[in-house]
């Protein structure tokens, strides 16, 4: 389990780094698909199948085809070589957020007090539950969000249709 | 090491007699040897874990990848049966070793890069349209126990793993560096993105039935279960025959409005505009030779099968099949007949109706092509969703007539209104 863990993570830091810095998009954009799945992974290696399915469904398929589509209707894929990345500040950037990780995260995750025993005695699928509770308590929040999208499909279909003759 | 070895010996002795001397589940014994290998294997630390998993994954590529080539001498054959002339007759018996030969052709042939592609790319597209051609045959219940994954959740992550497929194939059209090739992938894209939206909705129909994701409940949840225990042959017979989904009215439209959108998500004809060769010189593909365009055809086949059998596993009752218990048999649940005997007969079947359908609908258009899921897969799907709620809550005799009802009466109305000028207009060409 720890193996797996660290070789996800290293494919999440991978992803990260180079989402960031390759100039190519379309390569950005691969090795942001690279990280979700990887972090699908990582919610499959805790056992949330529902969370980790989610993110395959909305990160990987939904998010990633829309940001293809944007990357489709860009004039030059391959940005200019060198400079524009490398801004002046990077290195009190780094500073900063390597003084945030050492002054506050880890001395917050040393301190606090995880349970060592797990939480639950049985893990019951989640999946029914998580159904269970849309349709008792959060039914008017579905209820907005259908009609939202409704309004949405809508929307798309007036403004893709094609303009009236007169 | 011959320790080890003569204890393996022994334990097969001992396992044989204990489990086959009775034959109490003749239709069990694949799975309990894949059990009692599986704690052999937990002896022997990382290699048996290894092992284990081996065992799990391996035979699902190997059956699946042997079904696509029994598949390709199939649709050569039963095309040329349907266009008049032989098909494939000269490698072996009846032509039937075409696959293996047309494997080596592709294997020998030069791997053509071209100079201006983005080399990554164009190499990585193959591979990674694979994942989720083989992630999705491991939520196939293909007999009774024999499931690579059972868990809570395996419908929405079959659909879910469905939706790397558009990235893989945009991956090979935007990095072929051929205009044909772009436009073909965006094609495919539009259509996957436009198709798995009626496909879904009417598989939701079942998870509304049967109230559960998970394959194998919903396979168990399509026999009768009392005539199934029952002590009369036909009864057990009928059980297993009566339950399936297909034989509810919202069942059968389920069926068919998810097999359609299985063609279409799969990219067989009449919807394999991306890929067919007249079509914008088979878009993606243009620029693949060699392995990587098998590549291509093989993950394509693999995940035909997938969908299929999942329509299977939703409505054609998985692997229930007119089956009996064995008379000597005193286990209930025990089956005479291999579940996986009825699995791969139906997926044929269904795949033969692909072939059938390939070789006689002339194919739509790109406009065609949309509006179709729009407008007619997609209205449909959503009645069917009410018709199913609506069917869950009455009694039968009431249930029947008000369903066919409504969906009969819906279906005239969704093609009358297709058909009328309000939504047909005559087309405009713009850029043509």
């Amino acid at each position: 389990m720890i193996i797996t863990f660290c070789i996800l993570s290293v494919f999440i830091i991978i992803g990260a780094v180079s989402t960031i810095r390759l100039h190519n998009i379309v390569y950005a954009v691969f090795s942001l698909m690279l990280l979700f799945s990887a972090i699908a992974g990582i919610f499959l290696l805790l056992m949330a199948e529902f969370v980790a399915v989610a993110q395959i469904l909305i990160y990987l398929g939904a998010v990633g085809v829309l940001i293809l589509f944007a990357v489709m209707l860009t004039h030059s894929v391959t940005g200019s070589s060198g400079k524009n990345i490398y801004s002046n500040g990077w290195g009190w950037g780094l500073l900063l957020s390597l003084s945030i990780l050492f002054a506050t995260l880890l001395p917050a995750i040393y301190f606090s007090d995880f349970p060592s025993d797990p939480a639950v005695e049985i893990i019951e699928p989640s999946v029914k539950k998580l159904g269970m509770e849309m349709m008792h308590s959060c039914v008017p929040a579905m209820w907005l969000i259908a009609i939202l999208l409704t309004a949405a499909l809508i929307g798309g279909i007036v403004i893709a249709a094609p303009p009236q003759k007169r | 090491m011959q320790d080890t070895l003569n204890l393996f010996v022994m334990n097969i002795g001992q396992w044989l007699s204990a489990n086959l001397g009775t034959l109490n589940n003749p239709d069990q014994i694949i799975v309990e040897i894949a059990r009692w290998l599986r704690t052999e294997f937990g002896n022997w630390g990382v290699v048996g874990f290894i092992l284990a998993n081996l065992m799990a994954t391996v035979p699902l590529i190997a059956v699946f990848s042997g079904c696509f080539a029994l598949t390709t001498w199939l649709e050569r054959k039963g095309l040329g049966r349907i266009q008049n002339r032989y098909g494939p007759n000269r490698v072996g018996p009846y032509g039937l070793f075409q696959p293996m030969a047309d494997g080596i052709k592709m294997l020998l042939k030069e791997d053509i890069v071209p100079e201006r592609a983005d080399k990554i790319g164009h190499f990585l597209a193959p591979v990674i349209i694979m994942i989720p051609a083989m992630t999705g045959l491991v939520f196939l219940p293909i007999g009774r126990n024999i499931i690579a994954a059972s868990i809570d959740s395996a419908l929405l992550f079959f659909f879910a793993i469905g939706s790397i497929v558009s990235l893989s194939v945009f991956m090979a059209g935007w990095a072929s560096h051929n205009k044909f090739s772009l436009v073909g992938g965006m094609r495919a894209i539009a259509q996957l993105v436009s198709y798995e939206m009626p496909l879904i909705l009417s598989a939701v129909v079942v998870v509304m039935f049967v109230g559960s994701m998970n394959t194998s409940v919903i396979v168990e949840a399509q026999q009768i279960k009392s005539w199934v225990t029952s002590d009369a042959p036909a009864l057990q017979c009928l059980g297993q025959v009566l339950g399936w989904h297909v034989f509810q009215p919202w069942g059968l439209m389920g069926f068919l409005l998810l097999f359609v959108s299985a063609l279409a998500e799969a990219n067989r004809s009449p919807f394999d505009l991306p890929e067919a060769d007249s079509e914008i010189i088979a878009g993606h593909l243009t620029e693949y030779s060699g392995f990587k365009y098998a590549l291509f055809f093989l993950a394509e086949y693999v995940n035909t099968f997938a969908i299929i059998g999942i329509c299977t596993t939703l409505f054609l009752g998985g692997w229930n099949g007119p089956n009996i218990r064995p008379p000597w048999s005193d286990d209930p649940q025990a089956l005479l007949i291999p579940g996986f005997v009825w699995f791969f007969l139906k997926i044929f079947v269904l795949m033969g109706i692909m072939i059938w359908i390939r070789g006689t609908l002339p194919r739509l258009r790109i406009d065609q092509l949309m509006g179709f899921a729009w407008k007619f897969l997609l209205p449909l799907a959503i009645i069917n969703l009410l018709v199913a709620g609506c069917f869950y809550h009455m009694e039968w005799y009431f249930g029947w007539p008000f369903s066919i009802l409504i969906l009969c009466k819906s279906y005239a109305i969704v093609v009358r209104l297709n058909k009328s000028k309000l939504v047909n207009s005559n087309r405009t060409y713009t850029y043509a």
